[in-house]
């Protein structure tokens, strides 16, 4: 008995301890594609995670998982928890925000609109549908847009801006939101070095000073080593590598790129060697 | 990936797939001459007749615009009968199509009813919806302004709710991820996305029911038809003639501004 109390408050704190809590996850598409086979990572609060993986390795669908923008057809995903299910979703959703390769933005809508969506969720759509918001919601818009440097900004069309302006509203949205957790999926791959060292080092300081948990896709394997605490290799929708930077050596790199049916792959070495 | 060379050399091709248009072609044509002979359309009926319609529209040729004033106020209140079709459209659909909007549903059964009403809508004639609310509330713009306002409904909800699924995933996406929830999804990644193209299918609503708040008057919906059903029934052809200018001219304005409109808005 009192082992098995002693237990399940071990379990309890387990849990507690990871922001993010995946178990064993699959993931199969309609069409019959898996796209993952049995996922299983824990992720620490307040913690940069990186995850690399060749295209169609499951990253983005897991990442989708962790927000509920896909559901699972095996295993569990735990946010501070709380398993997601279709009940609690968007009260998960307001707690784990999420920022998109392709910005996905209201185009017509203004900057400071569409950071305003940030909060609909923490609002009751009575109000909200008119577009009304109260002076404090007003206020987080002012905060987040200074700190993604587009004050000056905000009232202009969101198709007005350049790609890294846009993925900064991404961001600011996601802020505006109070998130416990940010997911960014392949969050500069349509953006120049420059933007992408900007938008990487945006997301590594919110890391830092607000200690909102980040999960990045990303495919750049030396801004992962530079930004991330914690590196998750990804191959054919399961996890092949979990460790530091540091850890990451060729011989990881390699398990990690690995494509089916090519031992000697001219390619891989080529890329590899560059990374 | 390297394939023997002998491959790129040319080779006969696989056999050509049949080509079946020659033969929808004689079928059609088919079709309409036996639709042609089963109704005992005459065309020499047709040559002949052309010599009494001259005659007839010739009855036409002098106008009788002294009741100038009271027809510009007919023809007010037939703008006004389709002004508030459209609106009643504009609410119907505004509320329906985002349920009949297949990527925006809450659920696979009320995007199905969504559809299925519009369709009903639609499918519902305007002149005998005005027959039945002309019967029912009797005559006057009220009956007329319902019966466009339930047909265009129809449309508008339709052309709404095919806006609606061309907008980027990734839009939807972007906004349900924050945790909002299906009016909240509507207002804020739905409405502004299709905005403009909105308006523009709104103005040409707009356009096509002052055409036909003009006929509904025939069946005794109220304004400029129902006068002009009035004269023609006492061949009294002169104030015809000038109720059918006036009726034309108003359409050509409305027609023209609103392409004009639709053009500022693009």
């Amino acid at each position: 008995m009192g082992d098995s109390r002693y237990l399940s408050r071990f379990i309890k704190g387990v849990i507690i301890m990871s922001t993010i809590l995946i178990e064993s996850v699959f993931k199969r598409f309609p069409n019959g594609f898996e796209a993952l086979k049995g996922v299983s990572a824990d992720i620490a609060p307040g913690s940069f995670t990186v995850i690399l993986g060749p295209s169609g390795a499951g990253k983005s669908t897991l990442l989708r998982l962790i927000n509920g923008l896909e559901t699972s057809t095996g295993g569990s995903v735990r946010i501070a928890g709380e398993t997601l299910g279709k009940a609690n979703l968007r009260k998960v959703r307001s707690r784990v925000a999420m920022v998109f390769q392709q910005f996905n933005l209201v185009e017509r809508l203004s900057v400071a609109t569409n950071v305003l969506t940030g909060r609909l969720a923490h609002r009751s759509w009575v109000g909200s549908v008119f577009y009304l918001f109260r002076n404090e919601d007003m206020d987080i818009v002012r905060e987040v847009l200074a700190r993604v440097g587009l004050t000056e900004k905000a009232w202009s069309r969101a198709d007005k801006l350049s790609g890294g302006q846009r993925q900064r509203v991404g961001i600011a949205r996601a802020l505006a939101q109070r998130p416990k957790v940010i997911l960014a999926d392949e969050p500069v791959a349509s953006l120049d070095p420059v933007s992408s060292e900007e938008i990487m080092g945006l997301l590594r300081e919110i890391c830092d000073r607000d200690g909102i948990t980040v999960v990045v896709n990303l495919h750049q394997v030396d801004v992962a080593k530079r930004f991330a605490d914690r590196i998750i290799g990804m191959n054919s929708g399961r996890v092949v590598f979990d460790g530091t930077p540091a850890e990451l050596s060729p011989q990881a790199l390699r398990t990690i790129y690995r494509r089916e049916g090519m031992e000697h792959d001219n390619s891989l070495d080529l890329a590899l060697a560059y990374a | 990936m390297n394939k023997p060379i002998e491959t790129l050399f040319p080779q006969a091709l696989p056999p050509r797939p049949h080509n079946l248009f020659p033969v929808w072609l004689a079928a059609a044509l088919a079709a309409l001459w036996l639709i042609v002979r089963d109704l005992e359309i005459s065309f020499e009926t047709l040559a002949y007749g052309v010599a009494d319609m001259g005659e007839y529209f010739s009855r036409y040729r002098q106008p009788d615009f002294s009741d100038l004033p009271r027809y510009l106020e007919l023809m007010g209140i037939t703008l006004a009968t389709a002004l508030w079709g459209t609106v009643f459209a504009l609410v119907v659909a505004f509320f329906l199509s985002p349920l009949a909007a297949r990527n925006l549903s809450p659920h696979p059964l009320v995007y199905r009813a969504a559809r299925e009403a519009l369709n009903f809508m639609r499918a519902m004639p305007d002149l005998l919806l005005a027959l039945i609310f002309v019967a029912a509330l009797g005559l006057g713009p009220l009956p007329g302004a319902l019966a466009l306002g339930v047909h265009t409904a129809g449309f508008l909800g339709k052309f709404f709710a095919e806006s609606l699924e061309r907008v980027d995933q990734g839009v939807y996406e972007g906004v349900a991820a924050t945790g909002a929830n299906f009016p909240q999804l509507v207002m804020y990644a739905g409405w502004p996305s299709i905005l403009r193209e909105a308006l523009g299918y709104v103005l040409y609503i707009l356009d096509r029911n002052v055409r036909m708040a003009s006929v509904l008057g025939l069946v005794g919906a109220g304004g400029i038809g129902l006068a002009l059903h009035d004269t023609l029934r006492m061949f009294n052809y002169g104030q015809s003639a000038a109720l059918i200018l006036v009726i034309l001219s108003t359409i050509l304005i409305i027609d023209y501004a609103s392409a004009w409109l639709r053009q500022t808005l693009n």
